[in-house]
Parts: C-alpha cells; sequence; structure tokens
C-alpha cells in the first residue's frame, strides 16, 4: 500500500525532475517570443513576427525544401528495403544466410565515424557529394542493416501457419507478402517510418559531411549556418531552432508510444 | 545487437519479437521448416530470399563495406586528399599516444563518459526506482516530457544550451540572483568551464533515456518478489540491491551501451557550441577525425581515429552484454 506521504513526494519528485528537462526548452521558446535580439527574456512584449523573420533571415524556405526531399525519399526508400530484406530474412531464408546476417548485423555495430570518410571520397569520385542523391544514397545504406534487422524481427512473429495456408492457397512469396505479411506488420512499419523520418530529419553529422553546398543542405545544416553568423540575433536563432523543431515533435505529440518504444528497442543506429 | 534484443524483451508491446529471434547469427528455424519435406522447393525459397535481399545488400555493401574497408587500408598510409598516398605504417595510430591534441581528446572522451553515461544511469536508475512502483496517475505526461530530448534535433539542443549558459543568459541570471554574481561567466567561452557545461547538457540528454527504460523493465518485476522482501524486513536500500537491480540488469546492460558509445561519439553539440574550443579545451576525437579529414586533410589520420572509435565501440558493446550475461 501506498501512502499519501510516498504519493506526495512521488509526484514532487517526477515533477522537479520534469522542470529540469523542461526548463532549457521552454526558456527557449521564451526568447523566440521575446523582442530583445540579445536574447534576454521578455514575455510582457511576445514578438510573434520573430518566426517569420527567422524564416527569411535565416533562409528557410529552401532549406526546407532540401530537408523534404532527402527525408521522404529516404525514408521511402529505407521502408521499402528494409520490408524485402527483413521479409527475406525472416520469411523466405537466404542462401548464405549463416554468412549474410552477421555481415548486416555489422552495420548496426559499426559507428558512422569509421565510415564517413573514406565515404566522402567515394561520394566525391562519383559526384555525388553536394547533390540529394549523395546524402540520400547514405542515408539509405547506413539505414539498411537497421531496417533488415528490425523487420526480420517484426516478420517472425507471424505464427507460421498463416504463411502456410497462404503457400497452400497457392500465393506467390510476393503476394503472400502483400496480402499477409505486411498488413500484420503494419505496427511495426508504422514505428520504422517514425522512428527513420526522426534519424534523417535530425541528421547533422551526415550532412554535414556530404553536402557542403547551401541549396542542398537540410534545416539542421541551416540552423548551424544561422547560428554560426556574426551578430546573430539571439531571438530569431530561437525561433528558427523552434521552427526546424516542429514536424519531429509535432509526430512525437501524437505518437508517443511508438517513438518510446522504438527507441529504447533501436536506439543504436549509428 | 544483443542489445536490441534484450530491451525487446522489456518492451514486449511493439513487434512483440521472440526473445530468440535475434539470438545471434544461427537462427532458430520455426519448425515449419522441418515438417516440409520437399527440398527443392526449400531452396527454391532461399534463393529467392537472396532476391528480395539483393537491391538492400548492394546497397550497404557500396555504402557501408566498403568505405569500412578502404578506412582500414587508408588509416596506413599519409594522405592529403588529392596528391598520392605514402606509406604510414602504424604511425596514424600511434598518434593516439604521441598527439598532445588527440591524447586530449581521448582524456576528454573519459570525462565525458562520466556526464554522458555513468551520472544518467545512475539518475535514471534512482528515480526509475523511486517512481516506478507507484501507480502514478498522468504518468505519461511525466514520461512524454522526461523523453522529450531524445527526439530535439541535435542542432536544435546546441542552440538550447549555447543560451543557457551565455554570458547574460539564464544561469548566470540565476547565480546573480542568489548572489553569486563573482562566479557568472561566458561558460561555453572559458577554458575550464566549457568542458563540464556540455557535459551537464549530455547528461540532460541522456538521462531521460535512461529513466525511462529502467521504469519500463521496473514494471516487469514481479510484486511477489517486493513482497517477499518486504516480509523479509528489507528496507528501501536493500529492496533495491536484492530485487530492483537484479531484475534490471537487462536494462541497465542496453543502457550502459547507448550512453557509452554516445559518450566517445559526441560531436553534435560540441562542433555547433564550442568547435572544440576555446583553444582546445573541449576536443573530442570525432571533432579530431573531422578537423582531419576535411580541414587541411590528413586523411589517414583521420580513418585511424574512425577505425579505433569502431573497434572501442564493438569492444564496449560486447563487453557490456557480456557482463549483464555472466551469471545467468
Amino acid at each position: 500500500m501506498i501512502s499519501t506521504r510516498e504519493k506526495v513526494f512521488n509526484y514532487a519528485f517526477l515533477t522537479l525532475l520534469a522542470a529540469a528537462v523542461l526548463f532549457p526548452v521552454i526558456w527557449t521558446l521564451g526568447i523566440a517570443v521575446s523582442p530583445e535580439i540579445t536574447g534576454s527574456l521578455d514575455l510582457g512584449h511576445m514578438q510573434w513576427s520573430n518566426f517569420t523573420e527567422a524564416w527569411q533571415q535565416a533562409g528557410l524556405t529552401q532549406y526546407l525544401k532540401s530537408s523534404l526531399i532527402i527525408t521522404g525519399t529516404a525514408v521511402a526508400i529505407s521502408t521499402a528495403l528494409a520490408i524485402l530484406s527483413g521479409y527475406a530474412f525472416g520469411v523466405l531464408g537466404v542462401v548464405g544466410e549463416k554468412l549474410l546476417f552477421p555481415l548486416m548485423l555489422f552495420g548496426i555495430m559499426i559507428p558512422l565515424e569509421a565510415i564517413v570518410v573514406p565515404m566522402y571520397y567515394d561520394f566525391q569520385s562519383q559526384g555525388l557529394t553536394d547533390t540529394y542523391q549523395g546524402i540520400i544514397l547514405a542515408h539509405v545504406g547506413t539505414g539498411v542493416s537497421f531496417g533488415a534487422f528490425w523487420m526480420r524481427a517484426a516478420f517472425r512473429t507471424v505464427p507460421s501457419s498463416i504463411g502456410e495456408s497462404a503457400q497452400v492457397d497457392g500465393a506467390g512469396t510476393w503476394s503472400a507478402l502483400w496480402r499477409i505479411y505486411l498488413p500484420i506488420s503494419r505496427p511495426a512499419i508504422v514505428t520504422f517510418v517514425l522512428l527513420n523520418f526522426m534519424w534523417t530529419w535530425n541528421d547533422y553529422f551526415l550532412s554535414l559531411i556530404l553536402v557542403s553546398d547551401p541549396a542542398h543542405q537540410p534545416m539542421t545544416l541551416g540552423l548551424g549556418a544561422f547560428s554560426g553568423r556574426y551578430l546573430v540575433h539571439v531571438n530569431l536563432l530561437a525561433a528558427a531552432a523552434v521552427l526546424i523543431s516542429v514536424p519531429v515533435v509535432g509526430l512525437y505529440v501524437f505518437c508517443q508510444r511508438q517513438f518510446i518504444r522504438g527507441m529504447l528497442s533501436g536506439a543504436v543506429k549509428g | 545487437m544483443a542489445t536490441l534484443n534484450e530491451s525487446r524483451a522489456s518492451e514486449a508491446a511493439t513487434v512483440a519479437a521472440p526473445a530468440t529471434a535475434t539470438a545471434g547469427g544461427e537462427s532458430v528455424h520455426p519448425p515449419r521448416r522441418a515438417n516440409h519435406p520437399r527440398r527443392s522447393s526449400r531452396r527454391r525459397r532461399r534463393w529467392l530470399g537472396l532476391a528480395y535481399l539483393a537491391p538492400a545488400l548492394l546497397i550497404y555493401a557500396c555504402v557501408v563495406l566498403l568505405p569500412a574497408g578502404q578506412g582500414v587500408n587508408l588509416s596506413f598510409y599519409h594522405w592529403d586528399g588529392i596528391t598520392a598516398a605514402t606509406w604510414a605504417g602504424v604511425e596514424n595510430y600511434t598518434d593516439f599516444f604521441t598527439d598532445p591534441t588527440l591524447r586530449q581528446a581521448v582524456g576528454h572522451t573519459l570525462f565525458f563518459i562520466v556526464f554522458f553515461s555513468f551520472l544518467p544511469v545512475v539518475l535514471g536508475m534512482t528515480s526509475a526506482a523511486l517512481t516506478a512502483r507507484k501507480d502514478t496517475r498522468g504518468a505519461g505526461v511525466y514520461r512524454w516530457i522526461i523523453f522529450l530530448p531524445q527526439v530535439l534535433t541535435p542542432a536544435v539542443v546546441a542552440v538550447v544550451w549555447k543560451q543557457i549558459y551565455a554570458p547574460d543568459g539564464p544561469l548566470n541570471s540565476v547565480l546573480t540572483a542568489f548572489g553569486l554574481g563573482g562566479l557568472t561567466r561566458g561558460w561555453l567561452g572559458d577554458f575550464t568551464w566549457a568542458l563540464p557545461a556540455l557535459g551537464l547538457a549530455g547528461t540532460w540528454g541522456a538521462f531521460g533515456l535512461c529513466m525511462v527504460l529502467f521504469a519500463a523493465g521496473a514494471q516487469n518485476i514481479p510484486n511477489e518478489l517486493y513482497d517477499a522482501a518486504r516480509m523479509d524486513g528489507a528496507g528501501p536500500l536493500r529492496e533495491f540491491f536484492t530485487v530492483t537491480l537484479p531484475g534490471l540488469r537487462g536494462q541497465l546492460a542496453v543502457a550502459l551501451t547507448l550512453t557509452l558509445l554516445g559518450a566517445i561519439r559526441v560531436f553534435d553539440i560540441v562542433w555547433l557550441t564550442t568547435k572544440g574550443g576555446p583553444g582546445t579545451s573541449t576536443i573530442t576525437p570525432t571533432v579530431v577525425l573531422y578537423k582531419r579529414a576535411f580541414s587541411n586533410p590528413d586523411v589517414g589520420a583521420a580513418c585511424a581515429i574512425g577505425v579505433v572509435l569502431a573497434v572501442v565501440a564493438l569492444i564496449v558493446s560486447l563487453a557490456v552484454v557480456k557482463l549483464s550475461e555472466s551469471d545467468d
């Protein structure tokens, strides 16, 4: 049994933690609507025009376009590849699986830093640096392992009797995938898409290295450039930061469970 | 991979993957195969499987495997990225002992391990133990808030902390308000304080993941164990060490792996706030790697750092997993 005193302590403690986590975020939100360019908080004179001003000064339209192209394409391709490779490993079996599966797992464990420098020079020699194709390819390639692993686990939970019944019906592997495995595994696919979206949208390191042309850079780099400018207006910088966070945080509001569960089990993408 | 395995067992709901599904390369085949007499059709399926896998495998080979191999190879050369490379032997690796900047960076990593890994794990474990077993109304809201830093864009997190630590930022205002005006400074521009300041930002970033992970694990510890401990007259402290901690071993392994890997790979927040400065007082191996690779390139040296990071990352993950499974 839990006493009232324990309960009060419990709430007080959790509230304290939550406040500690939220304070920096709330502070930035406050600065984002304050009129002072030095970044002092002034909620008495909220200035909502900071957001449009920041959007224009940081040139976010172009960065947003790039972010949308890069993230949209990379997530779509990654999801398709994850489904195909997960189906291969989890349901069909693969020739040479004993070698190929550990080889794929290696991609989850190796940190990006270990491959990114040679990757840059490879991409450069193929004319892929400073292009959408290049950064998309890099995102897809570095995410393939996790995708295969994730969807394999999801497909393996489908009872084999269901898969067999499809075989008896004479359904080919392709139609079994579409008619049986995909519908059943929809929750896992949704989680995968959300995580993948977040990782790609939030990426800074990979884009920093592979894309130096501002016309093809995503919003995270746009923010970096904006904050690195001499004599930056701090309130506008905060406003730009808020704007860039909106898509992922917005999704997080509605899909908290998928994000948390997915990240607790899959946060090792490197 | 065991990392994924462990936590998935604890968070059963999303895909309800069987824990065995990921136990190493040699997969436990479902009985369906054994009951299936037609060998040739099974073989055909496996070739078909390879066809399904082929596109992913091809991209993976080009983007990950090939550069990984090249990285190891390049790490034995001196190369400026343009002119012909010259053989370097293990020189790029001995840099870890002889190069003052790199040595300093490694030292900072050890420092960051405290802030990015140990503190979040300890704080997360304590908070989870204190709160998780009580039926808290509104627990979802708290969890949402405490987990929030995990989904924030690192570039945004950097902006946030830059403002907190600014010379006229809130941290200094608080200090002044408490009559400690003498302590105020531009925290990220201070040779002594920039590093712990970034460390605290790291603690802030990693704490929520640990706490939510442990809280989820604590839900799965059977109530009977606690009842039994109470019957034995165990106080809260003994209860923690005899019931909660052993029950959370899997989660502890996951939390340690994730946060340790985070600590040795710190880049975004450092690069976006201090660029390793002032001087080299907040430099990390990944920042050195980036600088060696792209400004005044010494590509081989950068690759050597990458290889060492990869090896350390592999050792850390394997060691933590082994430790967590050792006395099962």
